[in-house]
């Protein structure tokens, strides 16, 4: 019973981790067509500015709060510079944002001697229920997945950015046509994806610790889950996250972890052969 | 049709650009920098020693193969200034094997076929190892010393080992273990080469010291969820975890081992390749109490005055972050050098066949962690062993081997 409870909170857990770290690359790239290579590393850059904080004695959760902005901040000027010289070209966008990923890794790896670091959660220590505990931590990385997934939803959905961003994704043309600056909205979506990915990047590294290849760990996940979702629309990649990690979490219960991880795999490459489109196509944003 | 339309409206690279900046690109990766060859003021005087380091300098173990370029600076430069060995100046060949096989094969050529060195040390990993040893032993026809601690088993002629060997690091731990944890272990292991091998050793230790295994499992190297491992931990009343999971799951397992209450209950956390370097990984209370078991820890120059004496001259020398440590090689480099440096002595030639004779049975008075000496036949080395425990942070001596620790290999 309690093995029970404690397991469906740590699939949860999980679940939520890789939906938090899934949604910026999501966002970017169902509503932009680009594939984000970097993404990993915007999680490395969020992850990396909180370890300042503890580096530099100030409150970790100040570094959380600060994250998005600052990884944003970071993605803005990469978008003017680079990126959006790719958004003809998507497949040739992949190996240029790989290329900035492979930068920022390397750079962030030579800034913190190669180690891992570990990086102290705000909320310190576990909810004992009986013969269960719940770390603090986790159960709060849950509960801000949800108030940003729901955040994100109502921005995408019922502000009139959001109804920009679509009209641009949708039909870039008649977008520019009817005065809507698709540029400008092309930077401020890959911002916000990049300030999702800095949010998770800053939430999950007290749990991981902090390495250069922290991003990259979630990328090939991250991939899976979005093209498990469908490409395109924001609830694919929440469903798509919440599959994969969900189901990376729950399969080391039931069978040896090793084959665990090629099961996860396999289960999804069948559930795209069904949903080709996505688990979500048909009924989006 | 999205994709079509955006490709029309807006002037982007062309197929011509993409293959320029491809074939630029990947003639500059080809070329490659990192080749360092370093000579003393005197080189001209006599025909010099030629010595090559392969090591890690870039990627994921960068921080290892820095530390072992700076020791086989450190010990090189020392060499020379005391007149060299047979009166004849060390030339130090540095090349990097990128934390990457294939980048490694190539680079470790050029200090075989290009620079024609007389002894190559270095590799970390068991698979550059393997993926570098045929390339110096056997086409290369020159003497091979690998300083890094390992699974064993390696007996290939002319290749050396100087770090610890699963038995140097179970023999005296497992029984420390049981004494100062339990009789109940888990061997929860990274799925690789070297858990596999330690384990099938730490089982039979295990055994004959009155212990048992509750279960041994394999992970990928990449996970980074355990609550189901944790789970079987504390469900089945573990006493000791023995674990070879490596970076990055490390460091979120013993998170959620120490979550769950496994210290809090007395349980004993045990990982063999825990060093300085590995310190930082998770937060110092979610460690308290970890065992280790390596031939040198920095709360060794307490007690032995020649280990003092090395790190005093490495921190000097490299003062910041790249640290001498034993779980990264860096001791096993020392160690393997000053081996080496004795040999030639001996021998009194350069001479492949000559020098392995010499080395065979070498030995040094004073080395990290202290003496060391190889056992004869064996291509291994003996060596003190020291057992430590973190305690707030740092490590704690609290047991040393009673003479040098046979390797048991080959």
């Amino acid at each position: 019973m309690e093995s029970a409870a404690t397991a469906v909170f740590e699939v949860l857990n999980f679940g939520a981790i890789i939906i938090l770290v899934v949604l910026g690359l999501g966002v970017i790239a169902g509503m932009m067509g680009i594939f984000n290579f970097a993404h990993g590393e915007f999680v490395l850059l969020g992850a990396y500015w909180v370890y300042l904080f503890d580096e530099w004695k100030l409150p970790i959760w100040l570094g959380m709060l600060t994250a998005p902005a600052v990884v944003a901040g970071v993605a803005l000027v990469l978008e003017r510079l680079v990126i959006r010289r790719f958004y003809a070209a998507p497949l040739i966008a992949m190996l240029g944002t790989y290329a900035l990923g492979l930068a920022i890794r390397e750079t962030v790896r030579a800034l913190i001697g190669g180690l891992y670091r570990a990086v102290p959660e705000p909320l310190v220590g576990s909810l004992t229920f009986g013969a269960v505990h719940l770390s603090k931590w986790r159960l709060a990385i849950v509960v801000i997945t949800i108030l940003v997934m729901v955040a994100s939803y109502l921005l995408l959905t019922r502000t009139s950015f959001g109804l920009r961003v679509r009209a641009a994704l949708e039909n870039p043309s008649l977008a520019r046509v009817s005065g809507i600056s698709t540029s400008r909205i092309y930077a401020a979506t890959f911002g916000f994806g990049a300030a999702l990915a800095g949010l998770a990047g800053a939430l999950v590294v007290p749990v991981f610790s902090l390495s250069a290849d922290l991003g990259i760990r979630f990328l090939i996940q991250g991939f899976l889950a979005v093209m498990l979702g469908g490409v395109g629309t924001f609830e694919g990649s929440v469903v798509g996250g919440g599959v994969i990690g969900i189901l990376s979490a729950a399969l080391p219960w039931a069978v040896p972890p090793v084959l665990a991880d090629v099961l996860v795999f396999v289960i999804a490459v069948v559930l795209v052969k069904l949903w080709p489109r996505g688990l979500t196509a048909g009924r989006t944003v | 049709m999205r994709l079509n339309e955006r490709l029309h409206s807006a002037s982007g690279m062309s197929r011509r650009d993409v293959l320029k900046t491809a074939a630029w690109l990947s003639g500059a990766i080809a070329t490659g920098a990192g080749s360092w060859a370093i000579r003393p003021q005197w080189a001209h005087a006599a025909d010099p020693i030629k010595v090559g380091i392969a090591t890690d300098l870039t990627g994921a173990i960068g921080y290892a193969g820095n530390a072992n370029a700076n020791v086989a600076k450190m010990v090189v430069k020392d060499i020379n200034a005391k007149g060299g060995v047979l009166g004849r100046p060390l030339d130090l060949f540095i090349e990097d094997t990128a934390s990457n096989e294939s980048v490694a094969v190539a680079n470790v050529r050029k200090l075989i076929q290009r620079d024609k060195v007389d002894v190559v040390l270095g590799g970390i990993t068991s698979s550059m190892r393997n993926a570098i040893k045929d390339v110096i032993v056997t086409r290369g026809r020159t003497l091979y010393i690998y300083p890094q601690l390992y699974e064993g088993l390696e007996c290939t002629p002319y290749i050396f080992c100087t770090g610890p060997t699963p038995a140097q690091q179970c023999d005296e731990l497992i029984p420390w273990l049981i004494k100062n944890g339990g009789k109940r272990f888990a061997l929860p292991s990274a799925n690789y080469v070297w858990p596999h091998v330690l384990n099938q050793y730490a089982r039979k230790v295990i055994g004959a010291s009155g212990g048992e295994v509750i279960f041994e499992e394999y992970y990928p190297l990449d996970q980074v969820e355990y609550s189901a491992t944790v789970n079987k931990i504390m469900t089945n009343k573990v006493d000791v975890v023995f674990n070879t999971v490596i970076p990055p799951g490390i460091g979120p397992f013993t998170k959620q081992l120490y979550e769950a209450g496994f210290t809090k209950r007395g349980g004993r956390l045990s990982c063999v390749y825990y060093d300085e370097n590995t310190l930082n990984i998770n937060a110092p209370h979610e460690i308290e109490g970890l065992a280790s078991c390596l031939d040198y820890f920095r709360a060794v120059t307490k007690l032995d005055p020649g280990s003092a004496k090395i790190q005093a001259e490495y921190d000097k020398a490299f003062p910041g972050k790249i640290v001498f440590a034993a779980g990264s090689a860096a001791t096993g480099m020392y160690r393997g050098l000053r081996l080496w440096e004795a040999a030639v002595k001996e021998a009194g030639k350069v001479d492949r066949d000559a020098v392995a004779a010499a080395l065979d049975h070498a030995r040094i008075a004073e080395g990290p962690g202290g003496p060391a000496e190889m056992v004869p036949g064996k291509r291994h080395c003996k060596m003190r062993m020291y057992i430590a425990v973190a305690k707030k942070g740092n490590y704690e001596i609290v047991s040393q081997s009673k003479g040098l620790v046979d390797p048991k290999e080959c």
